[in-house]
């Protein structure tokens, strides 16, 4: 079944990779589907989504090629892995509203149960936490949706025809703070984000990996995508608070990062942060922000997925993941050590990776935006410093106080490893190859913005 | 013109004789046969139902024959048919079809009702026969469910009967329309007929019945209880909202019970340790939202409420159908590894919950959809914010059974399931899962329903 789900992943990344170059939109495909409800099948591919679309199933073979050691109810697993990765290749392709409520909808039972029956520790309670943030926050996103298609008449959930129409602005506001509950706790964004570090820390590796680089991810997408097409001066009005928020974010993320002595969970509250940068970029609303939005969105699911895929690696061999009785792994297992290395340079930003050219980008459009968030991101950077190298430190160099891990990478789990390293350091060298298919959607997420607050 | 007044009434002339004829066959024949001829009179009452639509209306003093009747009928008989195919009464109870056909006919007249004396006819009769199948295992909690409906069903029905006469004091007349006049007299009318009509819909504070009836009474008569019942109750308030009780006590005094219920039956249902006890409370804010879709008063509330229904029953069935054989104190152990156990029902209780949740690739989701947009559309935000909150407070509590069914089991010994059963699963879960994928057909039908 495992391969089945490969099979058909890869299919789908070839099918991906066909789409003619269109002016705006590399594919638009409009089929009627519940006509009397006015739902559409309405899916839209761009520069952004493809990426995002590749990525989530390069990520869905990542996941499942590391959880093939785990022999608790496979099939199920692999049903999950790919009603997840199923979801949010929805979410990125969905421009009828209510089919991107359903696809949002449709991603918290997969993650739900991938945590629940195959995580650790107190798996039940973390799952559930998932649950209830994801679900209520969902309730918002579901009322907006249901009113902006209710309330026309006719009834349509098509995005470009709602955005056509104009969205009342006096609404606009509140219809995006509907939107914007949903997109920012799947984001997470302090203090949105306390379901984050229990359900990464609990879920299984695969399932860390999904979180990370899809499930946040569609929360970004989300906020990249929908506001500012649909409500400009909402998001003209609110997007000042959303640049306080994530300028907090980064910040109290970071911090709370240095604390931790659970890896797993240090990673967790460094995705808050990256993620938070991220809806710095969105909101910040300018070209470079946003191009550096999406480029952060892109490398930190390499990023993070490396680093949870290793972490699980570690956790696999010797049972813990506590910053305190590692160590030692530059002498014993140097594999794991230079792939650690290469990840935690990525994390904290270090040129030459993806990741920094995505935070740099953002910092840029911070200066155009406003100086005290550039100074904002740029301490956040420096916080990063400290809690990768303490991280590194502890887990490569030293030695290990009690667990000691004596078994490098295996076959299994280098392939993807190297895959992801290479993705990280190529769009790192070669940002053109992001940054171009990119273009099309950070022209059109700045065009409203500025027509309606008259920026040039 | 006879012969379509005929055919208007043939879907409960076809469901009374087949429960006589049920009846008769009981005492002789082979408890599967009865049990097959109320399947048949089932499925033609339904063809008979749905060969209507579209047809022109027609309307008597007693019975009106519109497109709400018929697609309240055709739901009422597919409830029947799903209920009666895991009805399993304890030793020689052999009534049980002919009290299901009974039960569907009382349903099917509320559908139809235009007058307070079908009206009350419908609710008794549906009312009657459900305490005779709640009772026909004869254990103590069966007893005990099947006392409570009665004393509350007999509470409700007096209510009900007071309501009725002081309208007709005040207005002179029994059809439904009466609900239209004003005055003192009518007002407390309206009132006691909420409370009335609330006890059959088991509305919050009128609800004690429902949780005792799911844990103690046979399955297959709790799942007619909270559905084939419920919506002819449900036409029925769709038909007095049509009529215009006196305002503001109508709306006001359903949008009150209405979040009362749903608010309730959620908290509830957070706390029961029982699946069928939790479906119970379920049901109360269920029946909840479908008062409150009345309760908004909005222009495409029966269409919604019939939609909402639609969805709903099929997966009220089968959640009871597997609660039924995990056994009337199924408790979250109980469901570890059914998935494991037994796939099939595993899915379909999993895909039943999604639905009662609102979560998509099920129905219920689109159930929910036009539950906020009828909401929406009426501009009823405070009743829209009690939805929202039941809403998230239910997908808790759907989804704590359902992670349960998928643990780690302590025995992983399958699970057998029975042939009828397998059926009614695998058929609420075609229903549950192909409207929650295309919902064309029903929207289609509900439009020819309300053209």
């Amino acid at each position: 079944l495992a391969l089945v789900a490969l099979a058909a992943a890869v299919l789908g990344i070839g099918t991906g990779g066909q789409a003619g170059a269109a002016p705006r939109w590399l594919a638009l495909e409009r089929h009627v589907w519940a006509p009397a409800l006015g739902v559409q099948i309405l899916f839209a591919v761009d520069g952004l989504s493809a990426a995002l679309l590749a990525l989530s199933l390069g990520l869905g073979i990542v996941s499942i090629v590391v959880s093939w050691n785990i022999t608790r109810h496979v099939p199920l697993l692999n049903a999950a892995l790919c009603w997840t990765v199923a979801a949010s290749n929805g979410v990125f392709l969905s421009f009828d509203l209510l089919v991107f409520a359903f696809f949002w909808e449709l991603m918290i039972v997969p993650a739900f149960l991938l945590i629940a029956i195959w995580g650790h520790g107190e798996r039940e309670a973390a799952a559930l936490k998932f649950l209830v943030f994801n679900a209520v926050a969902g309730l918002g996103l579901l009322a907006a949706v249901f009113y902006l298609g209710a309330t026309g008449d006719p009834v349509t959930f098509d995005t470009f025809a709602i955005a056509a129409r104009g969205v009342p602005p006096a609404l606009q506001a509140w219809l995006l703070s509907g939107f914007a509950l949903a997109f920012l706790v799947k984001l997470p964004v302090p203090p949105l984000h306390a379901w984050l570090p229990d359900a990464h820390t609990m879920a299984p590796t695969a399932g860390s990996i999904l979180l990370a680089g899809l499930l946040l991810k569609t929360g970004a997408y989300g906020l990249f995508r929908f506001p500012v097409l649909l409500f400009p001066q909402g998001m003209a009005e609110l997007a000042p608070f959303g640049l306080a928020l994530g300028g907090f974010g980064t910040i109290y993320a970071a911090l709370v990062a240095c604390g931790q002595t659970d890896a797993k969970r240090l990673v967790a509250y460094t995705s808050v942060a990256h993620m938070s940068v991220v809806l710095m970029g969105i909101c910040g609303g300018v070209p470079f922000s946003l191009m550096g939005a999406g480029i952060v969105m892109v490398a930190h699911a390499f990023s993070a997925s490396a680093l949870f895929l290793l972490l699980g690696a570690i956790y696999d061999r010797v049972g813990t993941r506590d910053l305190r009785e590692l160590g030692g792994m530059q002498r014993s297992v140097p594999r794991f050590a230079a792939a650690f290395a290469l990840f935690f340079s990525a994390t904290l930003a270090m040129p030459g990776t993806s990741n920094f050219l995505g935070e740099a980008l953002v910092i840029t459009g911070m200066f155009q935006v406003q100086w005290l968030y550039a100074l904002i991101t740029l301490v956040s950077l420096v916080v990063s410093v400290v809690y990768a190298t303490r991280l590194f430190k502890r887990v490569v160099f030293g030695t290990s106080r009690q667990a000691e891990v004596t078994e490098d990478l295996r076959l299994r789990e280098l392939g993807p490893i190297v895959v992801l390293a290479g993705c990280t350091l190529l769009f790192g060298l070669l940002p053109q190859l992001l940054m171009v298919p990119f273009q099309t959607a950070v022209d059109a997420a700045t065009l409203p913005v500025a027509a309606v607050t008259g920026a040039p | 013109m006879m012969a379509a007044s005929v055919l208007a009434v043939l879907p409960l002339i076809v469901l009374g004789t087949g429960a006589v004829l049920a009846m008769l066959l009981a005492p002789r024949a082979r408890a599967d046969t009865v049990r097959a001829a109320a399947g048949l009179a089932l499925v033609v009452a339904l063809a008979a139902a749905l060969r209507r639509m579209g047809t022109p209306d027609l309307s008597s003093a007693m019975l009106v024959d519109d497109g709400l009747a018929r697609l309240g009928q055709a739901l009422v008989c597919a409830t029947g048919l799903g209920t009666l195919a895991f009805l399993r009464p304890a030793r020689p109870a052999r009534e049980g079809p002919a009290l299901v056909l009974l039960a569907t006919l009382g349903a099917a007249v509320l559908c139809k009702a235009n007058h307070a004396a079908t009206l009350f006819l419908g609710l008794e009769l549906a009312t009657l026969s459900l305490i005779a199948l709640f009772v026909l295992p004869l254990t103590r909690p069966a007893l005990e469910a099947g006392y409570k409906l009665l004393i509350l069903g007999g509470i409700g029905a007096a209510t009900l009967l007071f309501a009725l006469a002081l309208t007709y004091a005040a207005t002179g007349s029994l059809t439904l329309q009466a609900w239209a006049g004003r005055g003192m007299l009518v007002s407390l009318g309206t009132a006691l007929l909420m409370a009335g009509l609330a006890f059959k819909f088991a509305l919050a504070p009128f609800h004690m019945w429902t949780p005792d009836a799911f844990s103690g009474a046979p399955a297959a008569a709790a799942a007619l209880a909270g559905t084939a019942s419920k919506i002819g109750v449900a036409v029925v308030l769709v038909r007095l909202d049509a009529a215009g009780p006196p305002e503001p006590l109508w709306h006001m005094g359903l949008a009150l019970i209405a979040g009362g219920s749903i608010l309730l039956g959620n908290l509830q249902a957070l706390r029961q340790t029982a699946l069928p006890r939790m479906l119970g409370y379920s049901s109360v804010a269920q029946s909840g939202y479908v008062a409150a879709i009345v309760a908004s008063g909005g222009a495409g509330g029966p269409t919604a409420v019939m939609f909402y229904l639609a969805g709903y029953a099929p997966a009220l069935i089968a959640a009871l159908c597997v609660a039924a054989s995990l056994g009337p104190q199924a408790r979250p152990e109980d469901l570890h590894g059914l998935a494991w156990r037994n796939p099939l029902m595993g899915a379909v209780l999993a895909l039943a919950l999604m639905s009662l949740a609102g979560l998509p690739i099920s129905v219920g989701f689109f159930g929910k959809y036009y539950l906020f947009a009828a909401l929406i559309r009426a501009g009823a935000w405070g009743l829209l914010a009690v939805a929202a909150l039941g809403t998230g407070l239910g997908v808790y509590v759907y989804i704590r059974f359902l992670a349960a069914a998928f643990r780690t089991a302590p025995s992983s010994a399958p699970l057998p399931l029975p042939m009828a059963e397998g059926t009614v699963l695998v058929a609420g879960a075609a229903i549950l899962l192909g409207l929650g994928l295309y919902p064309g057909p029903l929207i289609a039908a509900l439009r020819l329903a309300f053209a």
